[in-house]
This record gives C-alpha cells, structure tokens and sequence, in this order.
C-alpha cells in the first residue's frame, strides 16, 4: 500500500518518489520501504526528488544508499535531484555523492533515466 | 460458527485491551501474548491460537507463543516470510483463511499431524511494517467468517502495538547497557594529553554513536568516533561490532586508511545493510602529529590557544558500507603544544531547518583550547542547551598539554597515502 508520506509519481514510466522535507530516524524506515517498492514497480531505475528536502541524517542516508543498491542488483539505477545546501553539503561529507548519480533538476534526472542504457524496455 | 452478539464481541475485546494496559507495566511480551492468545481462542471458540514473530535479521518467522499449540513454540518453530501459510501472510500482509490443512498449505507439520482441519491468520502489524503473524485452528472442519478475520485483526493489531511497545523498552534497556559496557569506562591516561567525553542518547531512539581511545603497541594513540545508521538494539549491536573490528585491526596495521579499508570490508561482507561513518585518527607517541582517515565522518575542530577554533582540513572518504574498495585517503597534521581537537557525531551539530555549516560553526565558536573537561561542558551546553536532542550525540575531546617551546601551529602537510 503507498505510503502517503512519500507520494510516487510516474514519468514515461520511470517512478519518481518526492522525498519530505525533513529525512531522520522517524521516517526513514517509511522512505525505504517507499523507495523499494517503487524501484520493484518501475524497470529498477528510479528518482528521487530531494528538492524540498532540507535535512537528511545517517538514517535518511541508510534508506538512499540501501536503495541505490537495490536499483544497481537490478540493472537499474538510483537518481537523485539534489537543491539547497543541507543535503548536498551532506552527501560531499559522507562521500556518497560520488557514488548515486544526482541532478539539479528532476527533467535533468529523467532525462539522464530515459537516454540512459536503462531502462531497458 | 460466528461471535454471537455484537455486545458481547465489544465486551470481549475490551477484556483484550486490559490484557495488553496491563500488560505493559509487568507481563514480558511472551507471556503477554500466551495470555492474548488464550482469549482470543476462547472468543473465536478455536482449538488453537498461536502468535509467530517476525525476526528481521533472518527473515524469518519463530514461533512465540500458543494456546493449544504448545509444541511450535517448545520445539522453536520457524517459518521463512513468504513460504508456507503464516510465511504468505507475513509477506502478502493480509489475512489468509484456509479451509483445507495439509502439506500443500501448511509448511509446519505440527499444524496437520495435530490434526488441524482449518486455520485463520492475520498479520500484526505495527508502524506500518509487519512484525509478526496470529493464527488460530480449528479441529473440527469450519467456515471462518469475515467476522472472524476482523475479531482476529482487533487482537493482533493490540498485541503488535503491546509486543512493539515492550520491545522497544526493552531494547532501550539493553541499548543502554550495551553503550555503558562498550564506552571506555577511563579514558586512558597519556603523558601530554588530556581527554574528556560525552556520550547523550537521543529521545527518538537510542543509536549507534560511539567513540574510543586506546593505546597502541607501537606507543600511538588510537582516536574513534562513528556513527552507525539506524537506531535501537539492531544499531547498537552492529556498533559494538564496529568498534571491536577497528580494535583488532588497529593492531594489526598502522595506516588508519588499511583499518578502514578492512573494517569497510568486514562489514560489507557480514552485514551488507550496515551504513556508518567513522573517524580514525592515530597520535603518534609524541603527539605532535595525527595521521587521520574520514570514512564520511565530519573533520575534528581544532583549537590552538589563544586563536579561533577551526575545522581542520581533512581529505573526505567513503562512509562504511557502499561500495568495495573505496579510495581511503590519509591525512597527516601536525598539533602544536596547547592544541584542542574535538570529535563529534552529527546529532551535536545537525539541526531540523538549518544549514549544517551553521551548527558546525556554532561548534568553532564555542570550542576552545581549554581543559577538555570544559569544553565537553561547554559545547555540550551551547550546541543541545536543556532539551535533549532527537538524534544521539557522541564527543570526545583531546588536548596535548601545553609545554614550553615553539608555537608552530596546525598544518595540514596533505595526503601521505591512499588505499585504493
């Protein structure tokens, strides 16, 4: 059942997940769950809008990065669009930002989804 | 057969209710359960009733607790989520009845060589997740109703939310244990440094901060702070692991990068979920340099006497538990007599609606070259102040003493080695 907290859009069928504002211990569980069931529904690629999001702690991180690994087993990939300060700062810290794809913008992060090899249709 | 009277199936969920109020100050979650499942059996007129928890690091169901159905519970039953009947409810989280038991429908074959002949079981569900299955069988062939399914759900939903509440209680118990048995209960005592450390959990759930100091053979100082993702029990455990790994291999190696480079790899081979950032910092027996390795953990601040306190200049590398054979840079600086270094966990300067930069520059603002003592007091003061923060808080604070000679400062001589 979708989880109200994290509204799942599809463009040209490539799920995109908007992330709340505020990503911690509270919710990420939520978010993860979220995140895998939209990249199991899609072709394994997914996004996620992180655009109005203006905090993200280690549990925040732990539902990205299990996802990201996920959408890698299954071909896919993870795509991140990223705005404001907190959360890239964030990601620079923690190294991740070299490992999940991000974008400043959501058509940049499809347009990477759909001219990319994936998702293979 | 169906419940007669709706007054009287309200009544009897009231008497569910009181189980579980009552519950909550004394009973265990086990026997909570036994006596729910007693109750449930009797308002359902069922033979046996029996109540399945969902342990999530095996995926696996085990039985807990039973009416009439002892036997599950003595001989440890286990049920794979997604296989079997209560393995199909805990993965499709809806009822399932079944009006035919054998082998076909049923995984345990206590259900059948018991002579069970229909079955109904629901999820228990709580924060939305399942955390378990209740099922109770009847004997005698039977049709059960809607009415029945929905009886069940009322007791299964007040059994997840007492089991969950229970558990996390006891899980903060053993959390808090576990924190006091594994932070160092003396900091070690160093000729030429001084270190003081906080460690606070946070209110939305005890985590996975730690922080250590240790002696090395070499007559280095080791210097740990980290931060498992996650929270409660399950946190707390991998942290434990983490900081008993880094120990064994700080023995084993001297390159803070070589530590990392195989702690990140024992985790990602024994606990592939596991997230964490650790800082691993080696003193040399003169203190006056500091080899340092970031495993996406925030750089120490650093205070010389008499100046502002800075954050130093610490190449970043890959948190524990992404990708294989992260590029581990090395940092080597030098601290000058009288130099303060704090080391801390993003819950000391994370804050809802505000930039990190701002927390991490209330923290330079507030440290100072004191005596570590009071500057743990004093940032621990102006960084959390009265209420307790959501997230838990480690810091650890190290000062080589004062001595007389040349103020050379902190530099950052840059990068003496990469693992790759």
């Amino acid at each position: 059942m979708p989880d109200a907290r994290f509204p799942v859009q599809e463009v040209s069928g490539v799920p995109v997940v908007i992330a709340p504002e505020e990503i911690d211990i509270t919710n990420a569980v939520g978010l993860r769950t979220a995140l895998l069931e939209s990249a199991a529904r899609g072709h394994g690629t997914l996004v996620v809008d992180m655009t109005r999001t203006t905090f993200c702690d280690t549990a925040g991180l732990h539902a990205l990065v299990a996802a990201h690994k996920r959408t890698l087993a299954d071909g896919g990939q993870l795509l991140l669009v990223l705005a404001g300060q907190a959360v890239p700062r964030v990601f620079a810290i923690t190294g991740l930002d070299r490992v999940i794809p991000h974008f400043a913008s959501r058509e940049e992060a499809l347009a990477h989804a759909l001219d990319g090899p994936l998702p293979s249709t | 057969m169906t419940v007669a009277d709706p007054d009287s199936v309200e009544a009897r969920l009231r008497d569910i209710q009181s189980i579980t109020d009552t519950a909550l100050s004394g009973l265990d979650a086990n026997r909570l359960l036994a006596e729910l499942l007693e109750r449930t059996r009797d308002i359902l007129r069922a033979d046996t009733a029996a109540a399945l928890l969902l342990d999530f690091s095996s995926g696996q169901l085990i039985a807990t607790a039973a009416a009439g159905l002892e036997e599950e519970v003595v001989q440890g039953v286990r049920i794979p989520v997604g296989r079997g009947f209560a393995g199909r409810i805990a993965a499709e989280h809806r009822p399932v009845v079944l009006d035919r038991v054998d082998h076909t429908s049923v995984l345990n074959p206590i259900l059948w060589e018991k002579g069970i002949q229909s079955m109904m079981g629901v999820p228990m569900v709580a924060g939305g997740r399942v955390i378990g299955v209740l099922h109770v069988g009847s004997l005698t062939p039977r049709q059960f109703t809607a009415e029945d399914v929905e009886l069940l759900q009322l007791a299964a939903d007040r059994a997840a939310a007492a089991v969950q509440s229970m558990t996390a209680q006891a899980d903060r118990v053993a959390v808090a244990a576990l924190q006091r048995s594994l932070a160092p209960s003396a900091l070690p005592v160093v000729a030429g440094a001084e270190m003081a450390a906080r460690y606070v959990p946070g209110t939305g759930a005890v985590g996975g901060d730690w922080y250590d100091v240790f002696t090395l053979p070499s007559g280095e100082l080791g210097l740990v702070i980290g931060d498992v993702a996650g929270s409660g029990l399950a946190a707390a455990v991998i942290m434990g692991r983490m900081r008993s790994a880094l120990r064994a291999y700080a023995l084993e190696t001297r390159d803070p990068a070589e530590v990392l480079a195989r702690l990140d790899r024992k985790m990602q081979h024994f606990e592939p979920d596991a997230l964490a950032t650790v800082l691993y910092a080696v003193l040399e027996p003169g203190l006056g340099l500091m080899r340092i390795c970031l495993a996406g953990h925030f750089p120490p601040v650093v205070a010389l006497p008499g100046r502002p306190a800075e954050l130093a200049r610490v190449a970043g590398g890959m948190m524990i538990g992404v990708i294989p054979g992260a590029e581990r840079p090395v940092t080597t600086l030098r601290v000058s007599p009288g130099t303060l270094m704090c080391f801390y966990t993003d819950g000391l300067v994370e804050r809802y609606g505000e930039p990190i930069d701002d927390g991490l520059a209330r923290l330079r603002q507030v440290v100072t070259a004191e005596s570590p003592d009071a500057a743990c007091s004093a940032v621990m003061q102006a960084l959390v102040g009265r209420e307790s923060a959501r997230d838990d808080i480690a810091l650890l604070v190290v000062r080589r003493l004062a001595v007389p000679g040349p103020q050379a400062g902190l530099v950052t001589l840059g990068e003496v080695g990469a693992y790759a």
